[in-house]
């Protein structure tokens, strides 16, 4: 089994998902409360990695990244090593990649605490901080853990942008997805399916997990 | 003002409230000065007596207007400008209970209290608590969430909730329509003792003639937005009572004699 790539599958599940969890709390809080009629263009942005094939998400990173613009010639030379092609280009692709998994439901949980509560907070003379400690986000728990699982687990289901950002470098950006594809074109089927199974269990849990949650919420 | 009584004070209001708000294709257009420390706004659903609460909490600014709390300036608004002054609900101190109670639903009856008892220690607290849920008659439901309790439960724990912020005027919108009328009358007593204690004046919403009549010093009755009579309810309520004693099939003539 390809422990390191095991590990560092997981590794960029974790990193991504912690990344995505803060970047998408002040997102979906602010596009579930603003009336800014351009926000529609935000959120089809946001939705994007729905529909797009990871190959296109992958290609422009690699690019912007790249040293060929100015922007990917300041990274290199604030990181001292390009972005891509290292953990770090995976994790950018990876948040870019799982962006909306994390911020609709967020969304969907913000949108659905009642109006009248955070008028009733108000009035009580709790400001927005002290509103949002300790109404706002204990009622949206439920969304924001599901945020967590859903791109936890589409990170490690991830295939596209990775090969396109990260390459196949063993224990650098070689994840388990990429091990598969590898094992498959070397005919090592064997290996394959130990691979495939890992997948298919790691997955699994995370959303057993999540529909548990789920279920739990409801029968309060 | 048709029917404005010479009975009232004379001191300065404590409040002044001019709004004139266009919710096409209906006007909210009212001027009040209020001198009595109970107050009811009285009139039909759609008079606009639940937006002139919203209005003083802060939740709602009108497109015109001007609201003087105890001589204070807590919104001022000329036609066609931005607000001169605009207080955040915070910052007015003023409390308001809805006519759905909007109790956090993850916290229980008494941290729905204690939500704006802040800077307290953790006693001084917990005696608060006992004592405003002792106002409301709702110490046994001290540690049940919103969604075990009724309607009328539910008031109460969002009156005593009000209470415990130490407002320095309580907005009422209809608090006691969930409960039944031995109900309502004891703890309009009990909130009359607290607020008489404190000086906290009080305005309040109803279309429960009933209720108009016990609680208040003096009725505002608000018709399609505009404010038609001020007085007293013995007064400006006399035709709105005539007509439910005759729904009643009481004429005014058995209505007052005592064997009937």
């Amino acid at each position: 089994m390809d422990i390191a790539a095991l590990l560092l599958t997981l590794r960029l599940a974790t990193v991504t998902m912690l990344v995505l969890v803060l970047l998408a709390l002040p997102l979906a809080y602010w596009l579930a409360h603003t009336r800014w009629r351009g926000k529609i263009f935000i959120e089809a942005f946001v939705a994007l990695p729905i529909v797009l094939p990871p190959t296109v998400i992958g290609f422009y990173l690699l690019v912007m990244l790249g040293p060929q613009t100015a922007f990917g010639r300041v990274v290199t030379h604030l990181l001292g090593h390009p972005l891509a092609f290292s953990f770090s280009g995976l994790v950018v692709g990876s948040v870019i990649y799982s962006l909306p998994f994390a911020v609709q439901p967020m969304v969907a949980g913000f949108a659905a605490i009642d109006p009248a509560l955070l008028e009733a907070a108000a009035v009580l003379g709790s400001g927005r901080w002290d509103t949002l400690r300790r109404v706002v986000l204990p009622l949206s728990r439920g969304s924001i853990l599901a945020a967590a699982v859903l791109t936890f687990a589409h990170t490690v289901g991830e295939f596209g942008v990775v090969l396109m950002i990260g390459g196949n470098l063993p224990g650098v950006t070689r994840t388990l997805s990429i091990a598969l594809y590898d094992q498959v074109q070397d005919f090592s089927y064997a290996q394959a399916n130990r691979t495939a199974w890992l997948l298919l269990v790691v997955s699994f849990a995370a959303l057993t997990l999540l529909y548990t949650q789920r279920r739990t919420r409801r029968l309060v | 003002m048709s029917d404005s009584q010479s009975s009232l004070p004379a001191a300065n209001p404590w409040l002044t409230l001019q709004i004139d708000h266009a919710f096409a294709p209906f006007r909210l257009q009212v001027q009040l000065a209020l001198h009595a420390p109970w107050t009811v706004l009285f009139g039909p659903s759609g008079s606009g007596k639940t937006t002139i609460l919203r209005a003083l909490a802060g939740l709602f600014s009108p497109d015109v207007g001007s609201l003087q709390l105890q001589g204070e300036t807590i919104f001022a608004r000329a036609a066609n400008k931005p607000c001169a002054i605009n207080l955040s609900p915070q910052a007015r101190r003023i409390g308001l209970v809805t006519q759905t109670p909007a109790l956090f639903p993850h916290y229980t009856a008494a941290e729905n209290i204690a939500f704006a008892l802040r800077g307290f220690s953790s006693a001084e607290r917990n005696k608060k608590i006992q004592a405003l849920l002792q106002i409301f008659g709702a110490e046994s439901l001290r540690d049940r969430l919103p969604h075990q309790l009724s309607g009328g439960q539910q008031q109460r724990i969002a009156l005593a909730r009000t209470l415990a912020a130490a407002p320095r005027l309580l907005l009422l919108d209809e608090p006691f329509s969930a409960m039944d009328r031995a109900a309502r009358l004891e703890i309009l007593n009990n909130l009359r003792q607290w607020v008489q204690q404190r000086a906290v004046p009080v305005l309040m919403v109803t279309h429960d003639l009933a209720e108009a009549f016990t609680a208040s010093e003096e009725v505002v009755v608000l018709e399609d937005g505009r404010a038609v009579a001020q007085g007293r309810a013995e007064i400006v309520l006399r035709k709105a009572r005539a007509q439910l004693l005759q729904e009643l099939g009481v004429t005014p003539n058995a209505a007052h004699s005592p064997e009937r």
